[in-house]
């Protein structure tokens, strides 16, 4: 899906751009990136089976608020995933709606009004809101298919006289950019509405830039990466705490290391939540991009290139609000990640989703159909011997 | 020849593997009804009715598909006179029948699941919404499509505290009445002042009078009975006979033809009398209710009341516990559709993946955590005007539904 949704896009772009050649200098509008499609599949993560069909009544809101508690090891590694996600419905009218993923167990979550539901890899919500409704449920992944897409990875490691921790923002994947003449006024105006989304939290919106020409697709894709508010403690017994707080990306490097001294078992602490881009919006100089290219000219490509970055990293942001998804695609989502040291207690337990029955008369419908081809075969070269 | 025959048989070999087979035929699948058609027929009939009409349909559409074979739908009906030792024995008889499953209107389904399910055989309760009698965790087996008293009790909180009533807590001493006054109790324990009194009705007794005095002193504004409809008839002739207009409310016994026949040389008596269900259509509007209502008058003709309206109309009941065993009957050919296989640890658990559209267009089916296939939040209020009920217009969800013809 991942590849389908770059390969869409190259193709989209190479078609946009055979186009704008055979249409010379003729300006046209292009689709900047965001609000959507993601650049990857997950998160929010996917659960095997297909899910219930889903109801949600017109007029009716739903947002979603969820706690992404996750245990590592004494090496950082993810032993448990649970989330908390509250449901909040706004409006009057029926809901039927199904959250997907790699679910082992669900439980009522504090303060919800309704009882979740609870099938192969499946949470269900189903009733009617008088108004507003709140729905909240506490939610145990399988690690394995969840943790490749948690936000961060944590390194933990000894070393004579204390522990080090390593943090990386992990979400950071390749996008296929665009490159071409644009008018850097309206390339000025936009990233003034971007950063002015940015900044008040809201989803990036929709919009277009106007090409001169042709439209060209850089050989390398950009990298880009949902921007990461850290923030925690390390701590070792007997010692002061060591705290932290960072910005991972967003034009700042994407790891940091920590050190604590002493010895014994480090006990972290840590939460992380997507970031706004604030860095790589700022108009140098001026209150605003307009402004900045009104005292001193930049290239309309540069402008572009921060723009086109900016927009991705928003998109990747936003996708990163929701680990699992919000049954509302317009809903607002919002996701804390938190880590912690816990020691693992033992194996998880881990259900392998039940999958539709027919497994078993497709193998002996195969069988059949491979001896049917093998005696054939042999009877036709019996018969051309005989 | 040789040739030719060689050549013959390697083709047919190709087609019989390639080619689209004709199923074989399994035979029947037998469904259990155990209701009390002795003892409350009207229940007995509608349940059993809902069950043949969803098995007569798929029959007609050439039966269910199970693995590789085609099987028809037999319903086994079986007497339980509302009475436990009598639904134990039923029970065994249908799991010895081979039944797949038993639909039951919850008659002594404590003592019969545990029969049930050394079988892994699924019992669907379609009447009684009694706090225990399922629970997914400790009865696999049990499952259940009708409003749960708990849901009914909480609704009912939720609808009438914020009214600032003073509410008279009735309940008969059967033990539908004293299972949904400890429903009532835990809904209402959060504001003990909204509750006037809690009161034991003796099942059975025509003359409330004095009960219906008492609760008057207490000075309830409100009279909210959980019983038998014997009682919520007692009750509204008792309050109306000394010229108390309380509003009286009940569960969804409120809605039993008796009360109504009980009271049909005062008709006046029977208005404003509220009671609490499970919603009749969904969101989609009334179509695909009326599309089974209508299904269902074909093969049974409609369930009289017995009373007539002002203007003479005789009043019909809408087949509501028919549709829950109806949609049982397809959540359990879901089941079996997805298992392969008449397995019945694998129809078990199927129970709790499937999904299909019930007869009033909103989804049914269970899950591993819930086995009732009525959530709470379709609990509706209904009032009654003219010997008809109409949804209530005070509380957000029974405001948006729509009025089921009850007239012909």
């Amino acid at each position: 899906m991942r590849a389908l949704a770059l390969t869409g896009g190259l193709v989209a772009v190479s078609a946009l751009a055979a186009a704008s050649a055979a249409a010379a200098q003729r300006p046209q509008q292009v689709v900047l990136p965001g609000p959507v499609p993601y650049p990857t599949d997950s998160p929010p993560l996917v659960g095997g089976g297909v899910l219930a069909s889903a109801y949600i009544a017109p007029g009716l809101h739903i947002a979603s608020t969820e706690r992404v508690r996750v245990n590592v090891d004494g090496t950082g590694k993810p032993n448990a995933i649970h989330v908390r996600q509250q449901l909040t419905v706004k409006g009057k009218g029926d809901y039927q709606v199904a959250v997907s993923g790699p679910i082992e167990d669900v439980r009522r979550g504090p303060g919800s009004q309704s009882e979740p539901g609870f099938r192969a890899d499946q949470l269900l919500w189903a009733g009617f809101s008088p108004g507003t409704k709140q729905l909240a449920a506490d939610i145990a992944l399988r690690v394995p298919p969840a943790a490749p897409y948690l936000p961060l990875r944590l390194h933990l490691t000894r070393e004579d006289g204390g522990v080090t921790l390593r943090v990386t923002n992990a979400t950071t994947t390749p996008v296929m950019s665009y490159e071409g003449v644009v008018r850097p006024t309206e390339i000025a105006r936009l990233l003034d509405a971007t950063r002015r989304s940015s900044l008040a939290g809201e989803r990036v919106k929709a919009a277009f830039a106007t090409f001169l020409g042709t439209v060209r697709v850089p050989k390398r894709p950009l990298q880009i990466e949902a921007p990461l508010r850290v923030q925690g403690e390390l701590d070792l017994p007997g010692q002061e705490p060591v705290a932290f707080s960072r910005v991972l990306g967003d034009g700042q490097p994407l790891s940091f290391e920590v050190h604590a001294q002493g010895s014994g078992e480090p006990d972290l602490d840590l939460s992380a939540s997507p970031a706004p881009v604030v860095h790589l919006l700022r108009p140098p100089g001026a209150r605003t991009w307009a402004a900045t290219i009104g005292r001193r000219p930049i290239p309309g490509a540069e402008l572009l290139s921060r723009l086109i970055g900016a927009r991705f990293r928003l998109v990747r942001t936003d996708q990163y609000q929701t680990f699992l998804a919000d049954p509302d695609a317009d809903g607002h989502s919002r996701a804390v990640y938190e880590y912690k040291t816990v020691a693992a207690h033992g194996p998880q337990h881990i259900a392998a989703p039940a999958r539709d029955g027919g497994g078993s008369n497709a193998l002996v419908i195969a069988l059949v159909i491979l001896g049917s081809l093998v005696v054939a075969a042999g009877g036709l070269f019996v018969w051309a011997h005989s | 020849m040789r040739r030719a025959i060689l050549l013959l048989a390697c083709v047919a070999l190709l087609a019989a593997g390639c080619g689209k087979s004709s199923r074989a035929s399994g035979g029947k699948i037998v469904i259990a009804v155990d209701v009390p058609v002795t003892g409350s027929p009207y229940v007995a009939q509608t349940i059993r009715n809902g069950v043949a009409l969803a098995a007569n349909s798929l029959n007609s559409g050439g039966g269910i598909i199970v693995g590789t074979h085609t099987y028809r739908l037999a319903v086994k009906l079986y007497d339980n006179h509302l009475s436990a030792r009598q639904a134990v024995e039923d029970t065994r008889r249908a799991l010895d029948a081979g039944a797949v499953a038993i639909v039951t209107d919850g008659t002594g389904v404590d003592a019969t699941w545990q029969l049930a399910d050394r079988d892994h055989v699924p019992i669907c309760i379609t009447y009684d919404g009694g706090t225990g009698l399922v629970d997914a965790a400790k009865r696999p087996n049990v499952f259940r499509i009708a409003p749960t008293n708990h849901g009914i009790a909480f609704r009912f909180a939720e609808y009438l505290i914020p009214k600032g009533l003073k509410v008279g807590l009735l309940h008969d001493d059967s033990a539908y009445g004293q299972e949904g006054a400890a429903d009532l109790g835990r809904a209402f324990s959060g504001n003990p002042r909204s509750v006037a009194l809690r009161m034991t009705l003796p099942l059975g007794a025509t003359d409330l009078s004095p009960q219906i005095l008492r609760a008057r002193r207490s000075g309830a504004t409100a009279l909210l009975v959980w019983g038998q409809p014997p009682t919520i008839a007692a009750v509204v002739t008792a309050a109306r006979s000394i010229g108390w207009d309380v509003p009286v409310y009940a569960p969804p016994t409120g809605a039993d033809p008796f009360i109504r026949q009980q009271l049909a040389d005062h008709p006046s008596w029977v208005d404003g009398l509220t009671f609490a269900a499970g919603r009749l259509t969904a969101e989609v509007g009334t179509g695909p209710f009326q599309s089974f209502e209508s299904q269902y008058e074909s093969a049974y003709g409609v369930d009289k009341v017995g009373v007539p309206t002002s203007d003479g109309s005789p009043v019909i009941e809408p087949p509501e516990l028919a549709m829950y065993a109806y949609d049982f009957t397809h959540v359990l050919v879901a089941a079996l559709t997805r298992a392969g296989s008449l397995d019945a640890g694998k129809v078990l658990a199927a129970l709790n993946e499937v999904t299909t559209q019930g007869a009033n267009g909103d989804e049914r089916g269970f899950n591993r955590h819930n086995h009732d296939g009525v959530v709470d939040d379709d609990v509706y209020f209904a009032r009654f005007h003219d010997m008809t009920y109409a949804p209530a217009k005070d509380d957000p969800l029974s405001s948006t539904l729509p009025v089921i013809p009850q007239t012909p």
